[in-house]
Parts: C-alpha cells; structure tokens; sequence
C-alpha cells in the first residue's frame, strides 16, 4: 500500500482548493477529491461579485484581504476591479442603506455616497428612479465559469494531485490514518480537510459529525451580448439584486433569489416565481434589458448554518480532521480564508482568527 | 402572469409523435394542450408550408401533415401554435411550464406531461462549414418544405443516410439543379440495409425512383465521400471531396467541387433538453442516435407523470414516431385512470415493425469515428462562440475532462444555441482524447430557457412595489 | 432528358411581393415569408458576423438549421433579437444585421 497523504481535502471548490495550494506550500502532501469536477459547485456557479459592500460587517476583514488575493489572480479568472453601486430606490432602502453602509465603512470598507448626478454620469443606462446609492471603488468582479480551469492549472504547478468524479461514500479512522472510499479505491491520509460547500453535512456524518449545514438555492441568469450598458458591479439595497456586463457584453444578474431543490439530489431548480421578480427588478434598474435576450439560467447550492458565519476549524471531538465551508459570500472571501486554514493546519499562527466549527449556531455573534 | 392556463395534459411537439399522442389522450377525455413554436402542426417531417404559399402541388409528407392537421382541428385538443415552451418544472404532483406565445409569458399547468420534442441534426463540423451558404442538410427540408425554396442555384447535398437523396430529389423537384451529391455511405451500406427495408415498399419504391432519375439527369454521385472542406471567404463558392475508408477516414486523393450552396448533415441527434428539465435520467444508445431519455416503448419514463416519445426519445424515424406517439398518449391516458379507444397489441407491432425500418436508417446516418479526423485546429467546433477544436483539445489537455468542465473554461456551448450545434462533437473529442467511450462523456446539465428569450417577455408587468422583497440578510 | 422527378415549381402559387429593409438594402419577399428566406433569394446569405472567430476565419454567418434553433440567423428588429427563419416579412419592415460594425 503506498504511503499516505498528509491530508486529503474533500471537495475542490475555491475553499478546499485555496487550502490545498496552502498546504503544498507549507511542505504538505494533500490530494483532493471531489464528487465532480473541481470548481462544478457553488464556486463555478456564482455571480463571481467581489463587493465589499454587501458583505457582513464581522467579516470585512476577510473580504478586504480577499480583495488583495483576487487582485493578484488577475486576467487568469477574469478579474475586474470596476467599482461598484449600490442603489435604493425608496426612502425605507435609502434608509437601509445608510445605516447599513455605515457601519461596513466603520469596518474598513471605503464605501461614500454619491449624488444621482454622478451616479448617471458613470451610468447612464441605469433607471432615474434611484433614491440613493453608496459607492465602493474596490468592487470588481471575476468570472467564476474559470474556476475549475484555473484552480487545475495552479495545483497542477504547485503538484496537488485532484480527482475528479471521485465522490467520497465513507470515511473512516484506523490507527491514525483517514480512509476515504471513493470509487477508484480507497485514498488514505492522516489528516483531513471537509470543504464539500453544502453537501458538508452527510459528509461529515461519516466521522459521526453533525453539523447543521443548509443550503440556499440561488439563481443567476445570463443574457447575450449586449451593447454596452453598465460599467460598474450594481447591487440593490436589499441585496436582491446583482448585475454586472462582461467584457464580452453578456449581463451577469444575480441577487440570491431562490430556486428548489436539494443539494443530495444533484442540482437545484429554477423557479419561475422568482426568477420573474428577479429580472423584473434587473429590468427596473437597467430598462434597455428589457429587449436582452436570457440565455441561461441556473442555480447553485450556497451552504450556510443557522448564524450564518464561517464553519472554519477543527471537527469538534477528532483529531486531524478540519472544516471549511459555509462562507457568506465565499467566493470573495474564499482564497484567503483557504490561506488562513491552511495555516492552522500548517500549525502557524493565524493573521485572524478562524470560527470554531464547535462553537453554539444559536448565539448571533461568532 | 397574464393567461395561465390549466390542463391534463401537456404535450410539447405537435410532430407525428406530439401530435398523436394529443389526439390519443383527448379521444379519452381528458383536456390536451399541445404545444409548438412552429404555427401549424406536422413537426419536422411533416412540415406545413408558411404563409407565403397559396397553393402548392402535394407530396406524400404534405398529404400526411394535411391529415394530422384536420384531425387536430378536429379534435378537442388545444393547439397552442407559434408558443415556445422554455421552462419545465414540478410542484407536488403537477407540471408547471413557462411558454411564451407572441411574446408573452403564459403558465401552463397540467397533471402529465408529454415530451415528443424531435430532433436536431449532427453536422459533422469541417473547415469553412460556418461559411453563409452552408445549410443543414435537414434543415434544408424545412426550406424546401416550408418556403419552397432552393438554396441556392447549383447545390452540393452531402451527408449520410436517406436524407441526402431526400433533399436532392426535393432540390429538382423545386426546380433547382444538384451539383452533386457526396455521401460517405457506399452502395454496399445500402445493400446491407435493404432487408430491413423491404418492411417499407413504399419507402423504398420511393426511393428507388429518386435514384433512377439522379442517374438519368446525370447528377453525380460520390459513394463513400465526405465533403471536407467549406470554399469560400463569406460566401459558399465550392467544397473539397475526399473518399474514405471503412471508417471513414479521408483516404485518397481530394476532389474540388464548385457550388454556391451546400447541404451538409450527418444524422440527428435526439434533443432531450426538455425531458432534463423534466428531471428524466438520461443514457446513451448509439443505436438510437446518442444521449435518449430513459423510457419503454409507451414512452413511459422513470418520472412520475413523464411521457416521452418521437425522435426526442431515440431516433426511429416518423412513422414510428407516429406509432409512439398513439402510444404514449394512451400511456398518458392510463396514467391519469383513462383509456384511449382503440389503441391495442397491434399499434405495439406496428410500432416495433416501423422502429426497425428507423433504426437501420439510423444506423446508416450514424457518423463513424473517421469522420472526425476531417476536424481540423483551426474548424470551429462551437459556432455561437468560435471555439476552435484546437482550443478544445488544449483545454481537454489541461484538466477539462466534461462537458460541463469544457463549458465553464471555453464557454463552448455557453453561446444563444445552448450548445445544440457543437456538444456532440465536443464530447466526442473529450471521450476520444480521454479514452473513454462517448457514454462515459454525458452532455452539458440542461438549463432553462429552452430558447433564448426576451427578459421583458419573462419579466412582464410586475411593478416595483409588488415585487416579493424578504426581508434582508443579517448584517 | 428525361426527368422522373418533374420539376413543378411553375406550379407554386405566391403571396403578393412586399419589400422590407435589411440595414439598407431593399428587398423584395412574398408577404409572409420568412426574412431569411427572401434574403436567400435575394443572394444575401451573410446575416450577421459572429462576435468572436478563430484566427483567419471569416466572421460571415447565415441561415443554418432553418428551425429556430441555432440562432445563427440573428437579426434586429425594434432594437430585438430574432430568428430571420422565423420572421415573416411584411412591407417597410426594418432589419438589422448584428455585428456588423455600425
Ligand atoms: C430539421 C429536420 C428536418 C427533418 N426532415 C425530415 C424529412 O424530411 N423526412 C423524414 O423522414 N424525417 C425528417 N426529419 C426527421 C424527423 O425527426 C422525423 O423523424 C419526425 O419529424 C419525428 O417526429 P417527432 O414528432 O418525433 O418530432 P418532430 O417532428 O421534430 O416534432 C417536434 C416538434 O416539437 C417542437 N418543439 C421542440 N421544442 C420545442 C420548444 N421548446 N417549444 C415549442 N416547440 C418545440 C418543434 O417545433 C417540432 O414541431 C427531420 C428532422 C429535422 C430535425
Ligand atoms: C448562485 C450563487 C451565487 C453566489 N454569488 C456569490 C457572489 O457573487 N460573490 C461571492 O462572494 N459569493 C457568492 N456565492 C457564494 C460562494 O459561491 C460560495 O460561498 C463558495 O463558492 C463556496 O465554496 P465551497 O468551496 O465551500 O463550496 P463549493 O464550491 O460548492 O464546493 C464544494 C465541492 O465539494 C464537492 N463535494 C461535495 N460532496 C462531496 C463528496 N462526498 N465527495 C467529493 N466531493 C464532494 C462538490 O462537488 C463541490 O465541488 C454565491 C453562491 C451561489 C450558489
Ligand atoms: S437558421 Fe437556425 S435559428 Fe434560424
């Protein structure tokens, strides 16, 4: 029998992948399986928005220093730093806004208001019915179709091995050694990393592990090739909204509307009841997509536990097996956190800290 | 939504698979809906001509649809016409689907669902077949039969099975002239086919004729050939021929053919997107023309109030796709506790007989592995976004080992036809170049809207303020 | 020569001639139509230019599955995208061809 990995990472999303160069950095020996092909999950299907303005104030830290990481990742997954608005269109949003706006400006992002003037001098296609908006010149985007493709080539060159269409079915310990079965055998490691996004939860009840992973479905259109009519990533104030145009001229929307489904059944649903209202607020804000046509639309799985932080850590009650997954806003925050858990196994010491995947889900703060 | 409707039975595809199915489910009683993009019924096959035609002489497929039509005009069935179905979905036990009709959202909801959707056609990609001029070879019947007109004034028709001689005879019957006719079968494939043809006299006594007067006219026709290459910049002006081997693969010297129009197919392909959307498991049977929805004869699948049937189930042709469409709406009936009159042991042989005459032109259209090697770096393999097969292989090397994974990295397939046209070949390069078998390679996950469709005409009328906002994520 | 399969165009009937626009050119269809099938007729098989090609390929596109299905017969009308196979021509319609500069 060959010699073990010193980790094996269950899931090749952007977390389990992110750690995975981590920790070949570090000297280790990881290998990485996934169920499909690495990048097919939420991290292939997102809307790819880079925006510090809807992300959560406790985790601005992270999202800023994640910001830096997709900077340095570059044309390799289609990065752009555009700047980005976020509107409102009532005085109730407008107020939203605000209040909101602070206090993620307190947290570090430098997010400032604009006049409707300015906002139509940069966006002359957006609708002129906006109340308010906020202004992050950080916001970008990256195109996260490149995901899996981009991820292959760096761990190809950091020499990772992956597997794809390796779908771990158990898991089990014998004298310090982990035992996945897939279907192309049985892989051992000492450690292991569980970074499968929302399938985290039958996942770890192989090592007797509950953790109360859910999932969202969220839904993302794309249209054909458009003139060019945004510049900016645009967000809404209740962040049911996201849109941005492609150099190739398609529109991004996204906003987290729901679609059905579960993540043990494959892949989610689109529903007409919300993807409706969807577009139609896309259409509200952007009045020439009327005449867009949608090519596609889909949705993904985004993981998430009942106080919707970070399960970043170690399993509660075992030893050399680790969680990462359940990131709000995991795309963004994704190859620094990765970084960050890698340390932790890596036995360094952490620039911030992780969140105990064994903490209490009830209490509202980490 | 403005207009939703409700059903017992929804039946997308009024072809001679829908469209009998229809017939079948409303003579027991229950409420139909059948819908199609196209404005009269007859499917592909059996296409009506357009609205520019007043009077026409008749052929065999004119006088099938005429009748089709009168008995769908006569019946209780509800013919949703020029209505595009672009979501499929389930609630509880019911079916709800989005359509568009006249550019307005409409909701359909019914208690069963019948997916007689057809097929498209495999074009063998070459250099230059992206070149104006380059028609599908099946959709140049829908030109002949629709528009009755030809494509061009001196057309080379190329491709395989009975559909190239199909449309040269339809090409002189309209009046244009056939440059040639190139095909990569041999006479012998033919000869081997002849068996399982002599089910069909009519068919054959058909076809028998339009080869008498080929040879009579003096059209040439080059056996066991395969139209290489595409010449022209920006518009059709000849094409390259090459003889094959068994496997067709280009063996021999080339030929040059001048032409302005060209007609070039190699098969069709079932198109299951709708029966995905479904939520139908899907397998792979070469035999019936590649990736089919998994069901039996009456169409039914493992879905819960799931019929399929038609080309969209497995190529057999139209006849049976006739046949399977009778049966599936009795299927359809069963399933909702009704009975179809007259629908019984002999419709099931019937249907057998006309499957195996459809099978073996299937297996006469079905490209070989040779033909790929007419593919060159530079041939575009996904026209909508100019992903070039050289492209492709370079992504396959570097880790993209899916369809969807080939998708994601080169967004081949990502562009407005939703990779109707090129996934086919693209994961035949992706089991090819990773020594699986074509089975192995599974298409793209199937995504709404089935066709591209206008955001305003999804959106609709919804105002702002009504707009369902929950309340916003935690800080 | 002997013909088998007579020709039997002469025997088609018509709707009346209408001319619609395709940028600016004028061309004749019968009323009814479909737009790519008048501009076929009228030698205009390239319909749009692809937004991207392949190195050293030409960018020209036109009428290809005759269906409605492989969008390559794009065009604009009233600043939308439709299929020309599936447009009907109706007299002083104004169509655009995509990607083809202006
Ligand atoms: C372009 C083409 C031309 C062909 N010509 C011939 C021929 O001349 N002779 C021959 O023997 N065979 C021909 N065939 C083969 C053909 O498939 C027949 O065997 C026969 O038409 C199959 O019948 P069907 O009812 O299964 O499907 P079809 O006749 O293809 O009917 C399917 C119907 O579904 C409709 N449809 C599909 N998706 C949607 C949607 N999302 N929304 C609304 N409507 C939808 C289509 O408009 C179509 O009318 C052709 C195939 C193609 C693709
Ligand atoms: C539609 C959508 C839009 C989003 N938009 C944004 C956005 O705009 N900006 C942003 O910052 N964030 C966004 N997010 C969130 C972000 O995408 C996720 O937080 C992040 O991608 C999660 O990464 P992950 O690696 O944890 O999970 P995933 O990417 O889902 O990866 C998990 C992997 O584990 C694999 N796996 C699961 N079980 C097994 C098993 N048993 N064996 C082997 N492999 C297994 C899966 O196949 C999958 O590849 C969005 C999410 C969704 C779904
Ligand atoms: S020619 Fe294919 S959509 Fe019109």
């Amino acid at each position: 029998m060959s010699a073990p990995f010193d980790i094996a990472i269950v899931g090749g999303g952007i977390m389990g992948c992110a750690t995975a160069l981590r920790l070949a950095d570090g000297g280790m020996t990881a290998v990485i399986l996934d169920q499909g092909d690495l990048g097919q999950g939420a991290s292939g299907v997102n809307a790819g928005t880079l925006s510090l303005q809807i992300k959560r104030v406790a985790l601005m830290p992270y999202a800023l220093r994640g910001h830096r990481e997709w900077q340095a990742m570059g044309d390799a997954v289609g990065f752009h730093r555009t700047g980005g608005y976020t509107l409102a269109f009532t005085a109730d949003e407008a107020a939203l806004l605000q209040e909101r706006q602070a206090l993620k400006a307190a947290a570090g992002a430098p997010i400032s208001f604009v006049s409707p003037n300015e906002l139509f001098t940069h966006e002359p296609h957006l609708a002129r019915k906006v109340a308010a908006a906020s202004f992050c010149a950080e916001d970008g985007y990256a195109n996260a179709s490149l995901t899996g493709a981009y991820y292959r080539a760096r761990l190809s060159a950091a020499g990772v091995p992956y597997r794809e269409r390796q779908e771990v079915r158990d898991i089990s310990r014998t004298q310090g050694t982990y035992d996945l079965v897939t279907p192309g055998g049985t892989i051992r490691a000492r450690r292991i990393l569980l970074a499968a996004g929302a399938w985290l939860r039958p996942l770890a009840s192989h090592l007797g592990v509950d953790l109360p992973v859910r999932a969202r479905v969220n839904t993302v259109s794309v249209t054909e090739r458009q003139p060019p009519l945004l510049g900016s990533v645009i967000g809404h104030a209740t962040g049911l909204l996201t849109m941005k145009q492609k150099p190739n001229g398609t529109l991004l929307i996204g906003g987290g509307w729901q679609g059905a489904g579960q993540p043990q059944d494959g892949r989610g649903q689109v529903r007409m009841d919300t993807l409706r209202p969807n577009l139609a607020l896309a259409q509200h804000v952007v009045p020439a997509l009327a005449k867009a046509r949608i090519l596609r639309s889909w949705t993904g799985f985004e993981a998430n536990v009942p106080d919707f932080y970070p399960l970043a850590g170690s399993l509660p009650g075992l030893e050399d097996a680790f969680v990462l997954g359940c990131v709000r806003g995991g795309y963004t925050i994704g190859p620094y956190i990765g970084k960050l858990m890698g340390d932790l196994i890596l036995g360094r010491e952490l620039e911030l800290p992780l969140f105990d995947p064994g903490r209490d889900f009830e209490r509202t703060d980490p | 939504m403005t207009g939703d409707l409700d059903t017992d039975v929804a039946v997308l595809g009024a072809g001679p698979a829908g469209g009998n199915a229809a017939l079948g489910a409303a003579r027991a009683g229950l409420r139909v809906a059948l819908v199609d993009e196209q404005q009269d019924a007859g499917g592909q096959v059996w296409r009506a001509k357009g609205k520019a035609i007043r009077a026409a002489p008749e052929t065999p497929e004119s006088r099938a649809g005429s009748q089709l039509r009168a008995l769908i005009a006569a019946s209780a069935v509800d013919h949703l016409a020029d209505t595009r179905l672009w979501q499929i979905e389930r609630h509880g036990p019911a079916w709800r689907l989005g359509l568009l009709q006249g550019g307005e959202p409409v909701q359909l909801t019914a208690r069963a669902l019948v997916v007689a959707s057809g097929a498209r056609e495999f074009v063998q990609p070459v250099p230059g077949w992206t070149t104006p001029g380059v028609l599908g070879l099946a959709g140049a019947t829908a030109l002949l039969k629709r528009d009755m007109v030809v494509p061009g004034a001196a057309t080379i028709v190329a491709g395989t099975g009975p559909l190239v001689f199909f449309t040269a005879a339809e090409i002189r019957r309209l009046g244009g002239h056939v440059q040639a006719i190139v095909t990569p079968n041999t006479r012998a494939d033919w000869m081997r086919a002849l068996p399982a043809m002599l089910v069909r006299p009519d068919l054959l006594a058909r076809g028998a004729r339009w080869m008498a007067d080929l040879a009579l006219s003096g059209v040439p026709i080059h056996w066991g050939h395969a139209l290489s290459r595409v010449i022209g910049e920006d518009r059709v002006v000849g094409a390259e021929v090459h003889p094959l081997d068994s496997d067709w693969r280009p063996a021999g010297p080339v030929r040059e053919i001048a032409a302005d129009s060209l007609c070039l197919g190699n098969g069709l392909v079932p198109s299951i997107e709708a029966a995905q959307l479904a939520g139908c498991p899907i397998r792979h049977d070469p035999a019936l023309g590649g990736w089919v929805p998994d069901a039996d004869d009456e169409g039914k699948t493992p879905v819960d109030g799931l019929f399929v049937c038609g080309d969209g189930a497995g190529i057999r042709g139209a006849a049976a796709a006739a046949y399977q469409g009778s049966l599936a709406g009795q299927g359809v009936a069963r399933f909702l506790g009704a009975q179809v009159p007259g629908i019984g042991p002999r419709h099931l042989r019937r249907y057998r007989r006309a499957a195996a005459f459809g099978r073996a032109m299937t297996a006469l259209s079905a490209p070989r592995p040779g033909l790929s090697s007419l593919i060159d770096d530079a041939t575009v393999l996904c026209r909508c976004e100019g992903v070039t097969s050289g492209a492709l292989r370079q992504a396959i090397a570097a880790g993209a080992t899916s369809a969807n994974a080939t998708k994601s990295g080169l967004r081949c397939g990502m562009g407005p036809c939703g990779g109707a046209y090129c996934q086919t070949a693209v994961t035949r390069q992706i089991a090819v170049s990773t020594g699986r078998s074509e089975g192995e390679v599974p298409p793209p996950t199937a995504r709404p809207p089935l066709r591209p469709v206008p955001l305003g005409g999804l959106a609709g009328d919804i105002a702002y303020e009504d707009l369902p906002i929950p309340k916003p994520a935690p800080l | 020569m002997i013909r088998l399969i007579p020709d039997q165009s002469r025997r088609i009937r018509r709707t009346a001639e209408v001319t619609f626009w395709f940028d600016d050119a004028q061309i004749p269809a019968h009323e009814g139509e479909p737009v790519a099938t008048a501009l076929l007729r009228a030698g205009q098989l390239r319909l749009r230019d692809a937004p991207t090609v392949a190195e050293g390929a030409s960018a020209a596109r036109g009428l290809f599955c005759c269906m409605g299905a492989c969008q390559e017969c794009a065009v604009e009308v009233d600043g939308a995208v439709v299929e020309a196979c599936r447009l009907e021509a109706v007299e002083g319609l104004r169509v655009r061809s995509l990607g083809r500069g202006a």
